[in-house]
């Protein structure tokens, strides 16, 4: 294996920040997050599963996407980017995993996503693996790995004494090559799993239950507070809203926007004219999970679910996405 | 790198009427030559986000298959809505489009058609009914049945008499309500349908109103003996992009934006999540 030090990695992460965007987990109060990042030091190694993913970083909860100029009835719309390069240090497997879903609906399906399309080919991801699964993760149950490399460019993995490197894609062994490492015996350790599978049903089976009488149960409680989709890696909805930014005599600077949404809130499917064709707690609830587990793979490929568990230590009122799975099974037969 | 599908395309307002109450019918040019080629072309049935920069977009049937403008007609209900209706001939606009599928007029062509138009919901039906009238001898008998809650609601009003008076063709209207001016029908468009009773004999209908009014129409339609293959609509739903990806508009597994927003009935009554 290709063996590195903690020292070595905050002496390359040093240069990496200088040349591009580098985010990183760092402590926030007591919290950790994926956040910018100025230098190595700042970079938190020990530490479980940030609280938020990390798709803010390509794409962010609320991002002006164009700026629009208006001159008397003159009007140039321009579109909004970056030339800089970005690295997202310690990103989890799981997270990786959670914009591979992300890409199958926003890149692969016709036409993209300009805006993530930008971001995404801008990004070279670093992950760290998890030495063990932490409190609500089932990432194994979803075809992921505490240690998995599929998703990208870069896995390290905590050995004695420092990092096992792995350059996983062409992005990733070009940005590594500025990173002191020499070859050493051994492998890196298995990393600890959760026994307990969660059991994940064809859609075929989630077909069936559509108007089961489980939605009612888990669906009623439900505040619509939102926070599911917002710690969710591969939750995508957004809405589109302009902002005045400047008004001079003769001139209107404007802002388009786009937000992060939630199919979780009330009036979601509000109307114009007041129609909303989903209208109670529970048909919203099942809205998330139909669309996790039989609409997104139905249409575009993937589960939408990694099994990070965020939203499980999140809900307020423990709407639990593996009991739910687990009810599905069983009333699909398939437990 | 190709264009970016969510910025609009800068055009102006080259005209604007009331074509009801709280309805106005929008004409526009587009000023950039990309803008003018994306919306060079577009079928019956087919949308367009509007922008009013500063106050955001939304998005309308192409209302037209006519003219050298692009038409939309647009119901003062909202933000982005009410500041449309404040707009002034010649002030600036964005328009994304065309999106969606289309109304099968090739698969149309050689039937009778039925148009059945409720409220605003008449306008995307009206480019139907243009290139029925403009292709006269593809298609066979037209009936039009239209319907508002009121008189003062009636869209395309005065298009009435052209539609009275083409060849091979019936127009019948109602209203829910009348006033003292109206001496035509009075009652739900169910039972102007009923009244009407058209034949279903290589017959396709096409339905397009509030979701409370399209579920009813599907069920007298029915009554009349129409098959869910004879009978096509066209949906609404709540929508941010129009191009799939933010989720606004899905009906279980399908996206009203892409898979829609016309539909044949027989694939409306599949939909795992209804549109009621
Ligand atoms: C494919 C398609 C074609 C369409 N064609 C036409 C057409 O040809 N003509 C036409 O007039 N319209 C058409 N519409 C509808 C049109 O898009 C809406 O009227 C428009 O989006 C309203 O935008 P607004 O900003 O004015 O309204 P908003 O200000 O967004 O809201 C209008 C109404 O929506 C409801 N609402 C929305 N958000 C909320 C919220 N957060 N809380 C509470 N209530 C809320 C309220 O009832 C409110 O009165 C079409 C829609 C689609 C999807
Ligand atoms: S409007 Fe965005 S997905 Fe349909």
């Amino acid at each position: 294996m290709k063996f590195t030090t903690r020292d070595q990695l905050k002496a390359w992460l040093d240069g990496l920040a200088a040349e591009m965007d580098l985010v990183a987990p760092r402590g926030v109060d007591g919290h950790v997050f994926y956040r910018p990042v100025a230098s190595g030091d700042e970079v938190l190694f020990d530490y479980e599963r940030p609280e938020l993913s990390a798709k803010a970083f390509v794409f962010p909860d609320t991002e002006v996407f164009l700026r629009v100029e208006q001159r008397g009835k003159d009007v140039t719309v321009e579109e909004v980017r970056t030339e800089r390069k970005q690295v997202i240090f310690g990103v989890r497997p799981c997270d990786a995993h959670g914009l591979a879903v992300i890409d199958a609906l926003f890149l692969n399906q016709e036409p993209a996503d300009a805006q993530y399309q930008h971001h995404r080919e801008r990004t070279v991801l670093v992950g760290l693996a998890c030495p063990r699964m932490w409190e609500g993760c089932f990432c194994t149950s979803m075809g992921g790995a505490p240690d998995d490399a599929t998703h990208l460019d870069v896995l390290l993995r905590e050995v004695e004494g420092g990092y096992a490197v792995e350059a996983v894609s062409e992005k990733g062994k070009a940005l590594v090559k500025g990173l002191k490492t020499k070859q050493k015996a051994g492998d890196p350790p298995a990393p600890q799993t959760n026994a307990d599978a969660v059991p994940v049903v064809d859609t075929a089976t989630w077909r069936t239950l559509f108007n089961d009488k489980l939605w009612q149960r888990h669906g009623e409680r439900c505040l619509s507070c939102r926070i599911c989709t917002y710690v969710c890696p591969t939750c995508r909805c957004f809405d589109v809203v302009d902002r005045v930014v400047d008004t001079q005599p003769g001139l209107t600077r404007i802002e388009r926007i786009r937000v992060w949404d939630a199919c979780t809130s009330t009036n979601y499917r509000r109307a114009a004219g007041g129609h909303n064709s989903r209208p109670t707690k529970p048909g919203r609830i099942r809205n998330r999970f139909y669309c996790k587990f039989c609409y997104y793979p139905e249409d575009f490929g993937p589960l939408g679910c990694v099994g990070c568990g965020r939203c499980v230590v999140s809900c307020p009122v423990d709407i639990d996405i593996t009991e739910i799975m687990r009810d599905v099974a069983a009333k699909g037969g398939q437990e | 790198m190709a264009a970016n599908p969510m910025r609009p395309y800068v055009g102006r307002l080259a005209g604007v009427r009331e074509v009801a109450t709280g309805v106005k019918l929008f004409q526009i040019e587009l000023t950039e030559p990309e803008g003018q080629a994306s919306l060079a072309e577009y079928k019956p049935g087919q949308f367009a986000f509007l922008s009013v920069f500063g106050a955001g977009e939304a998005p309308f049937g192409l209302a037209s298959a006519r003219g050298p403008y692009l038409e939309l007609g647009v119901s003062a209900l909202g933000h982005v809505t009410n500041s449309l209706h404040a707009l002034e001939v010649g002030d600036p606009v964005g328009v994304r489009g065309p999106l969606g599928n289309w109304f099968p007029m090739d698969q149309i062509k050689g039937h009778d058609v039925v148009i059945i138009g409720g409220g605003i919901g008449g306008l995307p039906l009206r480019p139907v009914i243009h290139t029925i009238l403009d292709h006269r001898a593809d298609y066979g008998h037209l009936t039009i049945l239209w319907a508002a809650r009121s008189p003062d609601l009636l869209i395309a009003t005065d298009e009435f008499d052209e539609w009275r008076n083409a060849p091979d063709t019936e127009f019948h209207v109602t209203v829910d309500q009348g006033d003292e001016n109206w001496s035509g029908n009075v009652g739900l468009i169910t039972k102007l349908m009923e009244e009407v009773a058209p034949s279903t004999q290589n017959t396709i209908t096409v339905t397009c109103g509030p979701p409370i009014m399209i579920h009813f129409a599907f069920l007298t339609q029915q009554k009349l003996g129409f098959t869910p293959e004879q009978m096509l609509t066209t949906l609404e739903a709540r929508m941010h992009c129009g191009i799939g990806k933010c989720g606004r508009c899905n009906m279980g597994e399908k996206f009203i934006c892409v898979d829609g927003p016309v539909f044949w009935q027989y694939e409306v009554k599949e939909f795992l999540e209804g549109f009621l």
